[in-house]
């Protein structure tokens, strides 16, 4: 069964449940199906099957209406972040057009590689259906649960929470993000019995900060909040716990690579920091000698969309090989250590760097430049562009940022800019990262 | 300050709290919270609070006021 069986499975079911809500509007199991049908009608009209189509990944029923119904219409949904800048959007869709999938694909999702250029992923309707078991197994999603998903839907940590909801006849509540706290917090005067949430670790570190009261008192309601995609102080571990001492808190790990894969519920009296628990149904994970995290089962990827040098790298007898140090300990609980990479995690998003300083050198009067990671307070990471300039002085960093804009999605744009006199390389001239990571 | 720290908004704009995100929000009321040594919290963030700079002005001179 594919995710859509099962949305029409609850719409002869449940037809009158709602099954989204979102600002004012909200949608049933019956009208979530008659909409998609719909727009399958005219996306098949107009797509061949087996086509990949983009479409921005905008936080409304809309969007998910139309990714659901590319999948009715034998398509492959590419959801790209909803502030892509046009040329690229246009690009990528250009890319994708000329490209055939494997039978069984669902979705490219996009993410960024380790070698700087974004990769899309290919992901099959059985990965889709792993990852909602895995979930509804591992956390406890439920028929009578509303769920709250804030974060950008083109993303697996926000996406993959779509699936166990509408699979199991549940209500999914969508917010703009967390940039309107009314908004965020009138989710939950929605009538469910239970609620939960997706929150990166930079969101709970905002909530932590501004709202500590509005979160203690969604204590009775909150069934468990579930976070992942960056690290989490062990401080606001234990701050979140003591605020809803009865919710479940799930730190999972998961990637577009590898899907859903382990959890772990740190309101357990340990909140253990850097523990992801124990792998779920559908997978299992080990670690090689070299201390790298391997996965496998069903939640795995297919491979990079026309690239098989890069899958071939990362996608070996059917596991997955990391670049992410971890550790298994006597109970079977995966520890994280760090990156074996150069990605730069900024509050959950990864950011290659060399994708940033690409974008850079193409601003008039750069001519070396490199992207490094800095300590925020909120996100844990920010970048910093460092640059060289033809003649030694400042460039106009607003003009910098807004050029990076026209190239680039927001999140990976630096906060911070600085200018120095050359950039540290290594013996074959490629940029020391070693020493930025050191030094700063 | 603001200007440094958020390079991609227009902070002149007459619609501010539309051109920001969750995290041009938090940095707002951060920076400010540290600068003027007042207590800013999520009721303060408002679409009208954060319309403009001269809002944003207006909220921090109230809370210096209350101090």
């Amino acid at each position: 069964m594919t995710i859509e069986d099962h949305i029409w499975q609850n719409a002869s079911d449940f037809p009158g449940k709602t099954a989204i809500v979102c600002g004012g509007e909200s949608c049933t199991y019956e009208e979530l199906k008659r909409r998609i049908e719909e727009k399958a009608g005219e996306l098949s009209a107009k797509y061949p099957p087996g086509r990949i189509v983009c479409l921005r990944a905008y936080p409304d029923i809309d969007f998910l209406v139309t990714y659901f119904a590319l999948h009715k219409a034998c398509c492959a949904a590419a959801p790209l972040e909803k502030d892509i800048p046009e040329a690229a959007f246009e690009r990528i869709s250009a890319e994708m057009a000329a490209h055939s999938v494997p039978e069984g694909t669902a979705d490219i999702l996009y993410t960024t590689g380790t070698t700087g250029k974004s990769k899309g992923v290919i992901i099959s309707h059985r990965t889709i259906i792993a990852d909602a078991e895995n979930l509804i197994a591992g956390m406890g999603f439920s028929h009578d649960l509303a769920f709250v998903v804030n974060g950008p839907l083109n993303h697996i940590g926000s996406l993959s929470k779509v699936y166990p909801v509408l699979m199991l006849g549940g209500t999914l509540i969508i917010v703009n993000g967390l940039k309107d706290f009314d908004l965020f917090f009138g989710a939950f005067d929605y009538p469910a019995g239970k609620f939960a949430t997706f929150l990166v670790p930079a969101s709970i570190r905002i909530l932590l900060q501004f709202c500590p009261d509005r979160l203690a008192e969604l204590a009775g309601r909150m069934d468990f909040i579930e976070t992942g995609a960056a690290a989490m102080s062990q401080s606001d571990m234990e701050a979140l716990c003591r605020l809803l001492p009865y919710t479940r808190m799930y730190n999972t790990y998961a990637s577009t690579e590898t899907g859903i894969i382990s959890t772990y519920d740190f309101n357990d009296g340990k909140c253990v920091a850097g523990c992801l628990g124990r792998p779920m149904p559908h997978s299992f994970f080990s670690i090689t000698e070299k201390g790298l995290l391997v996965c496998g089962g069903d939640t795995l990827m297919t491979g990079y969309l026309g690239d098989p040098e890069n899958t071939a790298a990362i996608l070996r007898d059917g596991l997955i090989h990391t670049s992410d140090i971890g550790a298994i300990d006597k109970e079977g609980m995966l520890h994280l250590l760090g990156r074996e990479d150069d990605v730069i995690n900024v509050g959950g998003f990864k950011v290659s760097p060399t994708e940033v300083e690409d974008a850079a050198l193409s601003f008039p009067g750069i001519r070396d430049c490199v992207c490094i990671a800095v300590e925020s307070p909120i996100t844990g990471q920010a970048l910093k562009l460092l640059v060289v300039t033809a003649d030694g002085e400042k460039p106009d960093w607003k003009a910098l940022a807004r050029h990076l804009k026209t190239k680039l999605e927001t999140y990976k744009i630096p906060m911070n800019y600085g200018l120095t006199d050359k950039v540290c390389r290594t013996f074959n001239g490629k940029i020391d990262r070693k020493h930025y990571r050191n030094n700063g | 300050m603001l200007e440094e720290a958020l390079p991609l908004v227009n902070l002149d704009s007459e619609y501010l709290f539309s051109e920001l995100d969750s995290l041009g929000v938090t940095t707002i009321l951060m920076l400010l919270s540290d600068k003027y040594d007042i207590k800013l919290d999520s009721s303060d963030v408002t679409p009208k609070n954060l319309k403009s700079l001269e809002s944003l002005a207006a909220l921090v001179e109230r809370k210096i006021a209350d101090k």
